[in-house]
């Protein structure tokens, strides 16, 4: 099958700003379509729960076809993607923390963390990615934790 | 979902306890209790919860820490409660919208963040009556006038409340059905905007606990026209109860009162009771109390469960009358 | 006067003794500390404090929370300017053209004016709050829901000056951000929206996930893996204080910033939130070239700053002069007076004179500690740039990742953030800017519950925006201001309306 292919050649050679506007036109619809699913809308006169959410939808799509429609700007291929392995990356990071903070407790978490950047990313040497991010993270744990007295996580091992 | 939810927060709530490694060996308590507020610091639920985790702390010998896990007007902290370990080591100090939540979620046809019998009464510690305020300069001195007013132009006399189906707006559709009038109801987000919408007339009526509208009463600003107690407020003597006034079950507390998980042991739970009938003779906590002008008004375990399921069927009804609103009004 | 002086006499007589100055530097360095730290803000800090105040003498504690509360206004520009992590709402714009400096090498000069305007903005409101309290208070208290209603229209017309790229890409963030700030529990109805089951989600979506997702974890995923490392800084001592041109640039926005701020702060609701929003798009509205707002323009951080500051102090005239909270800062600190049996009122200064009076001459003290503790902390945390950014990136995603967590101690917030992160990235490479998303976050609950408050009032008429003196006026100018932005476009015909619009085609 070649339509995938073809489809994503041709995202790739759409300009920037006409896709960011069919982009926002389908979020908005979801939106809206959400919003006429879940909630009453109510009227003018008696705005309901899914009034503004509708109203700001509506408004969000019709922005977004005046860009799709008028737009310009280079083709998504044009645009430097060079960092975006790196910023993939960065955001499994995040993702890894969020589902990670409750099971390993903070300072394992955030010790994997920056260990990983700094010692696999950017290849460091092993001591010194692993001197700051046993610093960091125990640092701040101490700072938040038993400073502050956020409850941060704590791990199910004597770490 | 809520599985997995339930997951997260008993683990949450687990990883609070700072030893948990420990064994608990001999009597109850071995280690440090947790007590869940499930409001902001410096709410009604954490200026009583502070107090009695003090006072609790000289008689038990182990530390009460107040944890404030607030959220979704109290849900968050009651369902971590809720489903908290039965062991004696999570308590729980909730105030009157512990009944109302599960209502709304029935209402609204939701998954119940939690059930009232996942937690066990251990005590009441305090009641406070709310009060009827409208403006020092309005035309109503009695509550006949404003019932009378309220009648000539049904839904056009507004009040403000904390929040809807939140406990004040609660006590003024109480009021309200046992009159048999109608007003306008404005919601705002907590009981201090409601007080301002009233002191800068955008609403004509607000209930209130008695301690914050004091001030305003003696600067003369409000009024106060009945109570919803059983019997008068000490502060405010003059003010008749609606009791009084002949409207026999217009009758709401703004009350906290202590909890536990349900399933926690029989010997642990005696413990707690003891505990909070010596709490309530502390000096302290009295002297603390009287600060905040709140009436302690204690009951053990049997008569708090008895209130309670009187007071979360009256709140049952009243958020069943309101129903779902669909538009502004 | 006399009577003034007699008792700002009074008042310093309390500020300075021992005990008092003790816990208002106390309170200023928590506050310093706990505003810098992302996440942890005014509220936590004063909250974490709360417990202790109960052992104080009432005029103690309140100065106590007091420090914490002003301190945390001069904080949290720190780390917008050196790392563009806004740790809350109020620092959001100080963000933009902060970090634009310190990319330029001037973060000292950003962070002297941040730190020389907070001042400026907190003695001279001290100095409004003192002389106009009782007759500011009875104005603010007019401001029902249809005059918040009005303010906030106003304020959302601000966007059109916010940003410099196209106006519908612009526009388009606003309505986004709009949106989100509709999920969660609906106050008018007590309806969930768009919340799927999660519990958190109920109360909304956080503001500061949403701020240090789209500005800080943004420009991470856009630096960090650019092939040229950023080059590290070495600031110069000589770098540090801003040159003349750089005072003389931040004087008006300093004092602009400062009325607007309290005009702001004074109304009780949350707000003060936009005052650093107006105060920026003011700056940028009346500038003569405003092309150099977002590349590090020195107003673009005097003039924010300064607003918020003044709009924190702005918030305690009702709560002095009526006993009514202006937001949830100051209702923590009305609770603390409370637990003294003090339940603030009308007659608080009547009542309670050294207690109003060492809280107002506290606050003059306050801020020049303030002052002395933060030029010194400039040199300070200049030299953090020294640290190579390998080194520093994950360190500051660390801090992202925490920050958001302290707020309220939850996970889901720490998926918004990464969420956002990904959202400003890929919005920031199709450039849209992501400021107006966060205006609309903050502005749309705000917006709404007024509209419904006002219809619930009329009974669904809307005749009560045009009744009410104070709306109509503010809706008035809102309805000229639009007007104005659009007459070029009728003008000049269509042919630049497009220029005009930002859509070069």
């Amino acid at each position: 099958m070649t339509t995938p292919a073809r489809l994503l050649r041709g995202v790739a050679g759409t300009s920037r700003d006409r896709l960011a506007g069919i982009v926002l036109v389908l979020v908005a619809t979801i939106m809206a379509s959400e919003a006429v699913r879940t909630l009453p809308i109510g009227s003018m006169a008696s705005p309901g729960p899914g009034y503004l959410p509708l109203a700001t939808a509506a408004a969000l799509g019709g922005l977004g076809l005046l860009i799709a429609m008028r737009g310009g700007g280079p083709t998504l291929a044009a645009l430097a993607w060079t960092e975006a392995r790196h910023a993939l990356l960065l955001l499994g990071g995040c993702a890894f923390a969020a589902a990670a903070l409750n099971t390993l407790g903070y300072r394992l978490t955030m010790f994997l963390l920056v260990g990983f950047f700094l010692g696999i990313v950017e290849r460091k040497h092993p001591l010194a990615a692993l001197a700051w991010a046993l610093g960091l993270s125990l640092g701040s744990f101490y700072l938040f934790s038993d400073l502050l007295l956020v409850a941060l996580p704590r791990d199910a091992w004597v770490f | 979902m809520s599985g997995f939810l339930r997951i997260i927060l008993v683990v949450a709530a687990l990883a609070t306890f700072p030893s948990r490694t420990l064994q608990a060996q001999g009597t109850y308590p071995t280690r440090p209790i947790t007590m869940i507020v499930p409001f902001p610091p410096g709410g009604v639920a954490d200026q009583t919860g502070r107090p009695v985790a003090a006072a609790m702390e000289k008689i038990l010998k182990q530390p009460v820490v107040v944890s404030n896990r607030p959220g979704a007007g109290g849900a968050v902290g009651m369902s971590l409660a809720a489903n908290a370990k039965p062991d004696g080591y999570t308590i729980l100090m909730a105030l009157s919208s512990i009944s109302i939540i599960p209502e709304a979620d029935k209402l609204f046809g939701r998954q119940p963040t939690y059930r009232m019998d996942q937690l066990a009464p251990v005590a009441l510690v305090t009641a406070d009556p709310t009060v009827l305020m409208v403006r020092a300069d309005s035309p109503w001195k009695t509550v006949k006038d404003f019932v009378e007013d309220a009648r000539k132009r049904p839904g056009e006399i507004s009040f403000s409340s904390s929040g809807i189906y939140g406990t004040l707006h609660m006590a003024m559709e109480m009021f309200a059905h046992s009159a048999g009038i109608k007003l306008k109801h404005v919601p705002f987000s907590g009981a201090g905007p409601a007080m301002t919408a009233l002191l800068g007339n955008h609403v004509q009526a607000f209930a209130s606990g008695p301690s914050v509208v004091l001030p305003q009463i003696q600067a003369g600003k409000l009024r106060p026209l009945a109570v919803w107690g059983d019997k008068r407020v000490a502060a405010l003597p003059d003010v008749p109860t609606f009791k009084e006034l002949g409207f026999k079950d217009v009758e709401f507390y703004i009350w906290s009162g202590l909890f536990a998980p349900a399933g926690t042991p029989e010997p642990i739970m005696k413990t707690l009771r003891d505990t909070m009938r010596m709490v309530v003779a502390d000096p302290d906590f009295k002297s603390a109390m009287e600060k905040l002008q709140t009436p302690v008004d204690y009951r053990d375990a049997p008569e708090f469960k008895e209130f309670w399921d009187k007071d979360a069927a009256e709140l049952a009804r009243a958020v069943q009358r309101v129903g779902r609103i669909e538009g502004a009004q | 006067m006399t009577e003034t002086l007699q008792n700002l006499y009074l008042g310093f007589s309390v500020a300075l003794s021992p005990e008092v100055l003790v816990f208002a530097i106390i309170g200023c360095v928590v506050g310093t500390l706990v505003g810098m730290l992302p996440g942890v803000g005014p509220l936590a800090g004063i909250s974490l404090l709360l417990p202790a105040t109960f052992g104080l003498q009432p005029t103690t504690a309140i100065v106590l929370l007091a420090g914490i509360y002003y301190g945390a206004m001069y904080g949290g520009s720190t780390t917008s300017i050196l790392m563009r992590i806004p740790g809350k709402a109020a620092s959001v714009m100080t963000s933009i053209d902060g970090y634009a400096m310190t990319l330029k090498g001037r973060a000292g000069p950003a962070l002297t004016i941040a730190a020389v305007g907070s001042f400026i903005a907190g003695t001279l409101s001290v100095a409004f709050l003192m002389l106009l309290a009782p007759l500011l208070a009875s104005f603010a208290l007019r401001f029902g829901p249809p005059e918040y209603f009005a303010l906030l229209t106003l304020g959302l017309l601000v966007l059109a000056f916010l940003t410099g790229g196209s106006m519908p890409k612009t526009l388009s963030m606003a309505a986004f951000g709009l949106f989100l700030g509709t999920i969660g529990i609906d106050l008018m109805s007590g309806f969930f929206r768009y919340h799927y089951g999660i519990v958190e989600l109920s109360d909304g979506i956080g503001i500061v996930p949403v701020a240090v997702g789209l500005f800080g974890v943004s420009e991470i995923l856009l630096t960090a893996g650019q092939d040229k490392a950023p080059a590290v800084q070495k600031p110069k001592l000589k770098d540090l204080p801003p040159s003349r041109q750089e005072w003389r640039d931040s004087t008006w926005p300093i004092g602009r910033g400062t009325v607007l701020g309290f005009l702001i702060g004074i109304i009780p609701g949350s707000a003060h939130i936009i005052s650093s929003f107006v105060s920026y798009a003011l700056e940028r509205r009346i500038s003569r070239n405003p092309d150099k707002f977002g590349k590090g323009a020195i107003e673009g951080v005097a003039g924010p700053e300064s607003a918020n500051n003044s709009a924190a102090c702005g918030a305690f005239v009702p709560m002095l002069a009526l006993g009514v909270p202006s937001g949830p800062i100051t209702a923590v600190m009305m609770a603390a007076l409370m637990v003294h049996g003090i339940a603030p009122g009308p007659l608080l200064m009547e009542q309670q004179p050294q207690l109003f009076w060492g809280f107002i001459a506290s606050m003059y003290v306050g801020n020049l500690v303030l002052l002395i503790l933060n030029l010194p902390l400039v040199g300070l945390f200049v030299n953090m740039l020294r640290i190579p950014y390998a080194y520093l990136y994950p360190s500051i995603l660390m801090f992202c990742v925490l920050g958001v967590y302290a707020v309220n101690e939850s996970l889901i917030d720490v998926w918004v953030m990464t969420a956002m992160g990904a959202l400003g990235y890929v919005l920031r490479k199709f450039e849209f800017e992501v400021a107006p998303i966060v205006l609309g976050l903050v502005l749309s609950p705000m917006l709404e519950n007024a509209l419904r408050q006002s219809l619930s009032m009329s009974s669904g008429s809307y005749a009560i925006f045009v009744n009410r003196p104070i709306a109509v006026t503010m809706l008035a100018i809102a309805a000229f201001l639009l007007l104005l932005s659009f007459l070029p476009l009728l003008r000049r015909g269509v042919a630049s309306s497009r220029a005009q619009l930002g859509l070069e085609s």
